[in-house]
């Protein structure tokens, strides 16, 4: 249980000793009485959850998805549901850049400048077929998918992919980011505090994962989803864990 | 100039030109859409489009196209000159309503010709971007480089050696030293493009890099703005951020699977780039489509234009400051992407013409649909007529900003509602009716000032206009086969691929190899949502095209913007860039 409501605040100590020796209706009580006002939880958990319902995406457009990305932030749509309605013209202000259409050779350093301009946290949506591998572009003038040369937290299929889609995948970022562990960042060295150093599996794999030209069928894909799953971790829906598939941990 | 005609036995321009220019004129070539083609020599051929330009009587005072082919691997060439690299010019006279092509033979690989950038201003980018493409150079161009690839790109890639595929010119990688290089290359040299630096010390000149990622310039557009104080002295643009190589694309894919790449060259226009490729690709083959075809593609392409417009007025009022209005008209424009969801099955790309005809037929209970969004949105330009248009500070920001003249319009090659916006009345759908625009009952709105205001309120009274045509489409719409029959319609009908073997087989075969479209030339012009759109093709008899020149309208329009925002103040620009409307993918293509 990730966080815990507990009060002694208003209760006489007197009242309390009694009460604790009597019946279970008093934990009943004292737990409704200070309900919505205090809050405890794991530091980690808290600023996940911070995180990941605040992302501002970078205002930052190449192709026709971006349309359907702007079209996601009208009323019809609008992305403020999940908190993520904050576009910063500035990458310095954003969390997420949205890689929302095709990867030029020529715009490629500069996409790469401004994820680099970005502070960390930093996540990359790559919103379309362009940009997750070329998609109908294998022309010379494209980069045959971002993930070439930056690492890629969500792929998001479609050509181009409608609103709703994208309001998917910003949900599945956030579903990633809040398991996301608490960002330790000091710690006691021998003498002196030191910078922890915990690099992104995210970023370590991305070379290898970029040179990949084999990738597993649709069939095998349930399997893999159930690697990357943590022992016991169920998707929203499911009831219980299916017997065909081997549960991963 | 009926005495000349006489003279040389051929009528129109081309008598009048081989009289001219008798030792110039070295062949006519026919062509499918009957625009008059001449072959003229390299070295008479300034003096022709001079003479085009500047003395013949009506003249061509547009240039409308400029590009070249590659000619080298070209079968069926019969009847014209010997060529290795052909230029193309491709002129335009409002008074005469005709066209007229100008093509120069090169026998060298790596030709080069003069520069026409003094005869027309719009010839500048053009040029470039045929140097970048073909690397024929031309004597006398101000800033001859590239256009649209980076600065350090090897070849030109619309020549037949170039590769075609990115997978066949090795794994792209970003390591450091070539980022580093790459951003060293973005940096602005005013002295290269004949800027000066001021000679007073206690002054300089400021300049200001705007974009590629910047969220004023509608995509990846890059603007090097010089200041005097807060007014702009010159602009450089810098484009090619977005060129997806959709010309080359054409010569790879078949003529039927190149249609869902033309949804993504003006990728807010949907199915006007699809109408524009596919009545091209029908005329090389003599395809005549059923009236129940032209009519729904005529209230789709509506629909499309009302969508596009929709974008436009939005992100303009926004650009200006005026933040809410971007919401109303986006959610009408969801109104018009539910129908079109209904009817193609998808809302920006649709892909849903066909040569011949229609992927398939309108839904049941289409009509219910476009009528109700007919009915309902008359009221809501009238609001927006008040919510922005008629709105002070709207009015403050635009009127009398980014102003041109006719002449001026004229000579940049700008069509479309910036156009009209100066008060000539040119509007392909009543000039030269395609679709069977000819039956429909519409006005073309027309301004006076050319301004930014006006150029708004043009495309304001084309939305009532589309409105009326679609209208029109509701009570009138013909029943019939959504496809022709001819054996190059692809895919056949389907009653009959069901029916007999030859039709599967024409099915099967035009799909997986595409149809084999006659060898010719030729292309017809639309009025997009933008400006004028051609798609000029050249079969060479096979599946594939030979070669697929886009004409788009956002080129010119952008390379007018620093001629157009020279003396204004930095912040009209925005509201400049607004007005214009333009697609960096229509731009760089």
């Amino acid at each position: 249980m990730p966080w815990w409501r507990s009060d002694s605040a208003h209760t006489p100590l007197s009242a309390q000793a009694d009460a604790a020796h009597t019946d279970a209706s008093y934990e009943r009580s004292t737990v409704e009485a200070v309900q919505g006002s205090v809050l405890l939880a794991r530091l980690q958990d808290l600023i996940a959850w911070g995180r990941k319902n605040s992302l501002w995406p970078l205002n930052f457009g190449l192709s026709c998805c971006y349309v359907e990305m702007a079209t996601s932030i009208t009323s019809a749509y609008d992305i403020a549901r999940f908190g993520a309605e904050v576009v910063r013209g500035s990458p310095r202000q954003a969390d997420v850049m949205v890689v929302s259409g095709t990867v030029f050779i020529k715009v490629a350093p500069i996409i790469k400048q401004l994820y680099e301009q970005m502070m960390e946290p930093r996540w990359v949506i790559s919103m379309g077929s362009c940009s997750n591998s070329g998609g109908m572009y294998d022309i010379y003038s494209v980069v045959q998918g971002v993930d070439k040369f930056l690492p890629v937290d969500v792929y998001m299929p479609g050509c181009p992919p409608p609103p709703y889609a994208f309001m998917e995948s910003l949900l599945l970022l956030q579903e990633k980011i809040g398991h996301q562990r608490r960002p330790l960042s000091w710690m006691f060295g021998r003498q002196e505090t030191q910078p922890l150093m915990m690099p992104s599996k995210r970023d370590e794999k991305q070379a290898w994962r970029s040179q990949q030209t084999d990738y597993p069928s649709i069939d095998t894909l349930p399997i893999t989803d159930a690697l990357f799953r943590r022992p016991g971790e169920r998707r929203p829906g499911e009831k219980s864990p299916n017997p065909r598939r081997p549960t991963g941990g | 100039m009926a005495n000349a005609s006489v003279l040389s036995g051929k009528p129109g321009i081309a008598g009048e030109l081989e009289n001219r220019f008798p030792s110039g004129i070295l062949a006519v070539q026919p062509t499918r859409d009957d625009v008059p083609t001449l072959w003229v020599s390299p070295e008479q051929a300034r003096a022709v489009l001079s003479y085009l330009k500047k003395d013949a009587p009506q003249p061509y005072r547009m240039l409308y196209d400029l590009t070249a082919i590659d000619e080298r691997l070209r079968q069926n060439r019969q009847g014209q000159p010997a060529s290795a690299v052909s230029l193309v010019y491709h002129l335009l006279s409002f008074e005469r309503n005709a066209d007229v092509r100008i093509k120069v033979p090169f026998m060298s690989e790596t030709p080069s010709a003069p520069t026409i950038t003094d005869l027309w201003a719009n010839a500048n980018w053009y040029e470039r971007e045929t140097w970048d493409m073909f690397g024929i150079r031309f004597e006398g161009h101000p800033h001859l480089r590239r256009l649209l690839m980076p600065p350090m790109w090897d070849g030109h890639p619309l020549r037949k050696e170039h590769p075609a595929r990115a997978t066949e010119m090795g794994w792209f990688q970003l390591p450091e030293d070539k980022q580093e290089a790459a951003q060293d290359a973005l940096q602005f040299h005013p002295e290269e493009w004949g800027m000066q630096r001021s000679e007073d010390d206690r002054f300089d000149y400021v300049f200001v890099n705007l974009g590629p990622a910047h969220t004023g310039t509608h995509g990846v557009l890059r603007l090097v703005v010089q200041l005097e104080g807060e007014a702009i002295v010159d602009i450089v643009p810098d484009i090619g951020f977005h060129h997806r190589g959709a010309e080359k694309m054409g010569e790879r894919q078949t003529w039927h699977t190149y249609i869902p790449y033309t949804d993504r060259v003006d990728y807010l226009q949907g199915l006007l780039n699809e109408l524009a490729y596919v009545q091209s690709v029908e005329q090389l083959a003599g395809i005549e489509v059923p009236d129940r075809v032209k009519v729904i593609r005529v209230m789709m392409c509506e629909l499309y234009r009302l969508a596009n417009h929709l974008v436009w007025y939005g992100t303009f009022a926004q650009d200006v400051g005026a933040l809410s209005p971007v919401f109303y008209m986006f959610n009408d424009r969801e109104r018009i992407h539910h129908i079109a969801e209904s009817v193609c099955g998808a809302r920006m790309h649709p892909n849903w013409f066909r040569i011949g005809g229609l992927a398939h037929d309108l839904p049941d209970g289409w009509d219910e649909l476009v009528r109700q969004f007919v009915d309902y949105f008359p009221k809501r330009l009238d609001e927006y007529d008040s919510l922005v248009m008629q709105n002070p500070i709207f009015k403050a920001r635009t009127v009398g900003i980014g102003a041109y003249s006719l002449d001026e319009a004229i000579e940049w090659g700008v069509t479309g509602p910036g156009l009209r916006a100066c008060g000539l009345e040119w509007d392909l759908r009543k000039k030269r009716p395609y679709s069977g625009y000819e039956h429909f009952d519409f006005d073309i709105p027309t301004a006076t000032h050319g301004d930014s205001y006006d150029r708004a309120v043009v495309r304001i009274e084309e939305m009532r206009q589309s409105l009326r045509i679609i209208a029109q489409c509701l009570r009138r719409m013909p029943s019939g086969p959504y496809k022709a029959h001819h054996p190059l319609t692809t895919p056949p009908i389907k009653e009959r691929t069901m029916h007999d073997i030859e039709t599967l087989i024409t099915h099967f075969l035009g799909v997986s190899w595409g149809p084999v479209i006659p060898a010719g030339e030729g292309g017809v012009p639309i009025e997009g949502a933008k400006g004028q759109v051609t798609y000029y093709l050249t079969s060479d008899g096979s599946q594939t095209s030979y070669r697929t020149r886009i004409r788009t309208p956002s080129f010119p329009h952008i390379q007018m913007v620093p001629f157009i925002s020279r003396g204004e103040l930095l912040s009209d620009l925005v509201a400049i860039l607004g007005s214009v409307d333009f697609v960096l993918s229509d731009v760089d293509r």
